[in-house]
């Protein structure tokens, strides 16, 4: 018995790579669909952007590159569907310069289902550069920060920008991000000195480092992972790549506790000598 | 020469690093200009900055090929990648949309970093079988905390465990708040202290010369 445990704590990590991979595609191909249930800080958010009266003025900062594509671009969408059908307007950028494509998709995706016209309802401004500086730099004046927009028509005078001189008139920021800058530096260098409302989201192995500041009301709601995307789609009630990758989540979430309580007990009736 | 590399860079941080700390607690227009001005810059300089990391970066592996270091077949690699992504982009004037420079971030760059990230599944899943071990007491306790938040945060947990899902809400909420803002506050004490020594020239690392003191 001991001989077998000592065995199967050794196991061959190849056929941990096959169980994921099984455990990753089987509920892909077969949902469950299984209700996800919505947590206080989605929630929050959602309301936040409820709350807001038509042409009000949204900031989306994607803070992203393709590698958190899977977990932050559902979220993209799904806020901009939101801000979107609220008929708010939504100025958009990027902090990140492999993140400037597909922002830009998204953006110009989004509108077009909404049947938007940019430059009116929205813009998307492009990439930001110098991380911490383009945010101060939004925050004493948007011509001076972007003098033009991703399409090169001058920031200045076009009517989606109308009454919008810095981030101090701006009614709520969003910045979903996967990691620096991102949610913190916008918290930081932005809320804190020009006092605009702030919420976002990130990657689900860096929600836990937000909980203070959503604690605290320093940020007015918080989607953590492919999880927090999935409840913004529930709220929505449109079913997304996220609520599809939910089931998927499930299976990896399983077969890892599985996993870690096979070692553990294989562990223990081996003598703690592994 | 001691000036030039020594005692006008460590004026130069005292002045501007003095100033914008002082800058954050002046709102006239002529303080809230200085930072515009100082923000914009800094911006321009990022920009030389990348030119000088690029070029930096060229010349490293340009040296590991002409010398035929190990690994050298990768440098070529990243100079072929480089140049041709450059090419592309100065090509399509940095536009995405049905370009070359598009297909290459679209088909090339969003697959390569989607691989790289979606192997952390993989090796998260092998090293907590390896290493997420009940050695000890705290490492029980971690691993207590780990499994339930795993459960509590996807559906299937919820569903087979009523009441997880609180649960995971509640260590997020509690004990998960106050380890982060234990570290939040020690994080930014550090960050302060680090600041001040830079600004009065006590901490001269960034100086160069391997001289941390």
């Amino acid at each position: 018995m001991r001989e077998f445990t000592l065995r199967l704590l050794q196991l061959d990590r190849r056929f941990i790579f096959v169980l994921m991979s099984v455990a990753t595609v089987l509920p892909l191909l077969y949902p469950l669909g299984l209700p996800v249930r919505i947590s206080p800080e989605t929630q929050q958010l959602y309301d936040t952007l409820e709350r807001l009266p038509e042409r009000s003025v949204v900031l989306l900062s994607l803070d992203y590159d393709p590698a958190s594509k899977p977990e932050l671009h559902p979220m993209t969408v799904s806020l901009l569907r939101h801000a979107f059908a609220r008929n708010l307007r939504v100025v958009a950028l990027t902090l990140w310069p492999t993140g400037t494509s597909m922002a830009e998709s998204a953006v110009t995706r989004g509108a077009a289902e909404a049947g938007k016209t940019d430059g009116t309802d929205y813009v998307f401004l492009g990439y930001g550069p110098g991380e911490a500086n383009a945010i101060i730099s939004l925050g004493q004046s948007l011509a001076a920060a972007f003098p033009a927009d991703y399409a090169g028509r001058k920031t200045e005078g076009l009517p989606v920008l109308a009454g919008v001189h810095s981030l101090r008139d701006i009614d709520y920021a969003l910045s979903l991000s996967a990691g620096f800058p991102g949610l913190d530096t916008w918290y930081v260098y932005g809320k804190e000195k020009y006092g605009f409302e702030l919420g976002g989201g990130c990657t689900a192995v860096s929600a836990p480092k937000f909980y203070p500041l959503l604690q605290t009301g320093q940020i007015t709601g918080l989607l953590g992972g492919l999880r927090g995307a999935a409840e913004y789609e529930t709220l929505l009630n449109q079913t997304g790549k996220a609520t599809a990758g939910m089931d998927a989540q499930s299976a990896t979430h399983f077969l890892i506790i599985g996993l870690i309580v096979i070692c553990n007990v294989c562990y223990l009736l081996s003598g703690r000598k592994a | 020469m001691r000036f030039w590399q020594q005692t006008l860079p460590l004026l130069i941080t005292f002045v501007f690093g003095l100033a914008l700390v002082l800058q954050y607690y002046v709102p006239h227009p002529a303080s809230e200009h200085f930072l515009q001005e100082i923000s914009l810059w800094s911006q321009i300089i990022a920009g030389f900055a990348i030119v000088l990391g690029v070029g930096s970066l060229l010349s490293t592996h340009y040296q590991k090929i002409t010398r035929q270091e190990a690994g050298w077949g990768y440098s070529a690699v990243l100079f072929v990648s480089l140049l041709t992504v450059f090419g592309a982009g100065l090509w399509a004037e940095g536009k995405a949309e049905g370009t070359f420079f598009g297909w290459l971030y679209d088909y090339v760059l969003v697959a390569l970093q989607g691989t790289m990230f979606s192997l952390l599944a993989f090796f998260v899943a092998s090293a907590a079988y390896r290493a997420f071990r009940a050695r000890t007491p705290e490492a029980t306790i971690l691993l207590s905390a780990a499994v339930l938040v795993m459960a509590g945060r996807v559906p299937l947990g919820e569903s087979l465990l009523p009441g997880v899902g609180t649960l995971a809400d509640w260590i997020m909420t509690v004990p998960n708040t106050a380890a982060q803002r234990g570290i939040l506050i020690g994080v930014s004490l550090g960050a302060i202290a680090t600041s001040i020594k830079i600004i009065f020239g006590i901490e001269r690392a960034y100086l160069g010369g391997g001289d941390g003191a």
